[in-house]
């Protein structure tokens, strides 16, 4: 098939410039001494002016981080990555944090404008750039406030005083130890415990900064939280650590997107989130991930280990996660619900996209423990050029956990015969007062709808990514407006030259 | 890691292969080194031999009989044939290869005659030929304490046709593999099971297909039902090679749960490197639609009966493959002599 040798062609010549997001901003930088051994640990403590206990945490995780290996389980190849050539802290100069927006560097300013994230307020609430335009009119352009977290610091939070005034907390995590003990100290490490695998343990030992949200009972958080994750500085490593909290009929939607720079190495980056949703309370989660995936050959590109993790705490509560995942040269990423509640409800939508050399293994983790608990697995999985893609989830349901519902959909789509495209769903049921389906399929664009689309006018390419977006409509309709128009030209980006 | 402290039962299993070639040395050597596979073992995750094999210390003969008499290690098989392992109480080894030639049609009829206490590990390797059609109806009847360990690979040539078709009531751990190397061309898999578990009994059915060549059709499907403390565990995966184009596969899991305190544990997976095919699987747990048993009550059937005949209808299906009525009928009536006693 003359396409197929096309397509090939097509996708060898997919160059690093289709990766907006690849440059390096220039800005004086504060880096930790590589390698990783306690006094890095303390080192990067002390510059948070942590607590005392933290720092116990942080030694704590550490020391059973020593006793642990690399993970191996997952369809991922990568050379062994040495932990000792890594600087484990990376800030602007200048201090950490920036009491206003007037403070920060006009480098990083531009770094994050380049990105398409404004971070002052006047221009957010011009409306959010890349908001679909139709929307701008339909209804008052959406306020979203905005952590953004430069190498290893959070440099601004947006809205914060509008936020306060209803009673949310949104702040980065190093000023939540600081101003809120109390709750950190109480759910920090209560959905992924510091031993729970090789590299959340890692990031407990060695994380810096990353967001903090408290909601507090019956408040309906007035605005989209997100948070921008920038990786800049060479030969760093990022190990955010992400922690939600919806208190009692509470609702908060947040959106996290990230980029790195083009370089020729591997960027570490192991992040953790934790959500608790208590009862009757909602946490809407939406990422795009966009990490440099590294060139057609596979050189450079992010290494993306992250631990996502919601526990549905409450009665009625509701945890959902969205993701929109192009990025990183390998992705080793299972976002899982733990629904304990009774009536909790746990939800996955997800969509990656693999091209050249990239590699991903992602899926969900839904534990039905409570009564009733239901939870809904939509996963759209596109590879293309020389990618290999893996959905691996587990749907468990315990013995007393009746009435459990569960609706698994994975969906593979194939472009290109040099890539590969794999389902491990793992389905464990220890009672019969539940219900449990799940589907996948793996095929190709169909001929007869390319052939429709490109008769009717549009050229090859333009009718694949029409195609791709119907075949992961049902899950951009769950990402928020903002992020949904942005997903889309991701994906078309993402795809660019992988058909012939 | 250090050396493992072995089992009675993986003793007395190194002693039997002790100074054995081939495949028997391979399998010494990796009991030898870790022992019989444990629940930490990723393919055994759900079905852990080695705490079901305790209790079991001494040595057993196990062997394949071809039509009564004591079978060949190696023969070939090309008209209608009737295969039994037979396996006296204790650990034993028993294999046994066999060829279907290019061209032939077969219909293979297997059984198991277990003592209790029966622990045999069974090796089967069949060949199909071009254009070979055989047809292999399984009945795994056998003792509650017994643990039958069978393992088959089949080796489908381009333009032949194999049919699976088995019938499953567990013990205190059967383990049925079934993995097939299918070289597509016109070549057809179809594998089909069903099972039932009594109170406290465990099956597990793990399989995989590997598409080599391009045009390959393969169907699965898988049924059971399963009473209270049993497990029935399945794990099937189907490769396609690059090379593979045009596969058409598919697989099908569904079971029901009997009781509240039952267990199901599924691993349906795909691993596809070619982009022009269609591969689908599907995977379904619940229990006995509560209406529909109603219905039937209320037409004047008992709820014993009802229920026999509701788990009956959604077990069966699998078995409408075997081509040989008589084999079929008699397989039914098996099943449905077991579904009286189930509660």
């Amino acid at each position: 098939m003359a396409a197929v040798k096309e397509t090939i062609e097509d996708v060898k010549k997919l160059e690093a410039d289709k990766y907006k997001y690849g440059f390096t901003t220039d800005v004086e930088t504060e880096l930790a001494p590589k390698g990783l051994n306690e006094d890095i640990v303390r080192y990067i403590s002390a510059q948070k002016n942590e607590p005392e206990w933290m720092l116990e945490w942080r030694l704590d995780a550490f020391e059973r981080w020593q006793q642990m290996k690399d993970p191996t389980w997952a369809k991922v190849e990568y050379p062994p990555i040495d932990y000792q050539d890594i600087h484990y802290f990376a800030a602007p100069k200048a201090g950490a944090k920036y009491e206003s927006i007037d403070d920060v560097p006009e480098e990083i300013l531009k770094d994050f404008e380049k990105l398409g994230i404004p971070l002052k307020e006047q221009e957010v609430l011009l409306g959010v750039k890349g908001a679909a335009e139709s929307a701008a009119e339909a209804r008052q352009a959406p306020k979203v406030a905005v952590d953004a977290v430069f190498d290893s610091v959070s440099v601004v939070t947006t809205f914060k005083a509008e936020l306060a005034k209803a009673g949310v907390i949104f702040c980065s995590i190093s000023e939540a130890m600081r101003d809120h003990p109390e709750l950190v100290r109480k759910y920090l490490g209560s959905v992924v415990p510091t031993s729970d695998n090789f590299f959340a343990t890692l990031n407990s030992a060695v994380f810096s900064d990353g967001s903090f949200v408290y909601v507090p009972p019956g408040v309906r958080c007035p605005m989209e939280l997100s948070t921008y994750f920038r990786m800049n500085a060479e030969g760093t490593g990022q190990f955010e650590r992400t922690l939600i909290i919806a208190d009692k009929g509470a609702y908060v939607s947040y959106l996290e997107g990230c980029t790195a720079p083009m370089r020729d190495e591997n960027q570490l980056h192991a992040a953790v989130v934790e959500l608790v949703a208590l009862d009757d309370a909602e946490i809407k989660y939406s990422t795009v991930q966009n990490w440099w995936p590294g060139d057609e050959n596979g050189k450079g590109g992010v290494y993306n280990f992250v631990t996502k993790r919601g526990d549905c705490r409450g009665k009625n509560s509701k945890i959902s996660w969205t993701q929109v995942e192009t990025g990183s040269a390998i992705t080793w990423n299972y976002p899982s619900c733990i629904l304990r509640g009774e009536n909790s409800r746990g939800e996955f939508y997800s969509i990656a996209v693999t091209n050249g050399r990239q590699q991903a293994d992602t899926g969900t983790k839904m534990i039905h423990l409570g009564k009733g608990s239901t939870s809904r697995v939509i996963s759209k999985g596109i590879s293309a050029g020389r990618s290999d893609q893996t959905y691996r989830g587990l749907v468990s349901v315990h013995s007393k956990a009746e009435g459990a519902r569960n609706f698994t959909q994975c969906d593979s789509l194939l472009i290109g015969d040099q890539c590969g495209a794999h389902t491990v769903p793992y389905v464990e049921c220890k009672t019969s007062k539940a219900v449990l389906e799940h589907e996948a399929t793996t095929t190709k664009l169909s001929e007869d709808q390319l052939f429709y689309a490109r008769q009717r006018g549009l050229d090859e390419e333009a009718a694949t990514a029409l195609l791709v977006n119907g075949f992961v409509r049902e899950v951009l309709q769950e990402l928020p407006m903002e992020f949904a128009v942005e997903a889309q030209q991701l994906l078309k980006v993402s795809l660019e030259g992988s058909v012939g | 890691m250090g050396a493992i402290t072995h089992t009675p039962a993986e003793k007395t299993l190194i002693d039997l292969l002790d100074g054995a070639e081939d495949w028997r040395a391979a399998a010494r050597d990796a009991v030898v080194r870790f022992g019989l596979p444990t629940k930490r073992a990723e393919a055994w995750k759900w079905s852990d031999l080695r705490r079901a094999s305790h209790g079991i210390e001494t040595a057993g003969q196990a062997e394949f009989r071809l039509n009564g008499a004591t079978a060949a290690d190696r023969l070939t098989i090309d008209a209608d044939a009737e295969l039994e392992l037979a396996a006296e109480a204790g650990i034993s080894v028993a294999s046994i290869e066999i060829d279907i030639p290019a061209g032939t049609r077969v219909v293979l009829k297997e059984r198991y005659s277990l003592a209790e206490g029966a622990f045999p590990t069974a090796r089967l390797e069949i060949t199909l030929g071009e254009g070979a059609e055989l047809e292999r109806v399984v009945l795994c009847d056998t003792p509650e304490n017994s643990i039958p360990v069978v393992r088959s690979r089949v080796v489908v040539a381009k333009q032949a046709h194999y049919r699976q078709a088995t019938l499953t009531f567990g013990s205190k751990l059967t383990r049925n593999e079934t993995h097939i190397t299918h070289a597509g061309e016109g070549a057809e898999v179809e594998l089909g099971g069903v099972y039932l578990l009594e109170e406290g009994r465990h099956a597990d059915f793990t399989s995989t297909v590997t598409h080599t060549g391009p045009g390959g059709v393969t169907h699965q499907l898988l049924k059971g039902a399963v009473a209270a403390h049993a497990q029935g565990v399945f794990q099937g995966k189907f490769k396609v090679e690059q090379a593979a184009q045009q596969t058409d596969a598919k697989m099908t899991h569904r079971a029901l749960m009997l009781d509240d305190r039952a267990e199901i544990d599924a691993k349906p997976e795909l691993e596809i490197y070619a982009d022009d095919v269609q591969c689908a699987h599907g995977n379904a747990l619940g229990a006995i639609d509560e209406t529909a048993l109603f219905y039937m009550r209320q037409r004047g059937l008992s709820e014993v009966k009802a229920r026999a005949m509701l788990i009956e209808s959604f077990l069966a299906e699998p078995l409408d493959m075997i081509s040989d009525d008589v084999l079929r009928e008699e397989l039914a009536a098996i099943l449905r002599q077991r579904l009286g006693a189930i509660r």
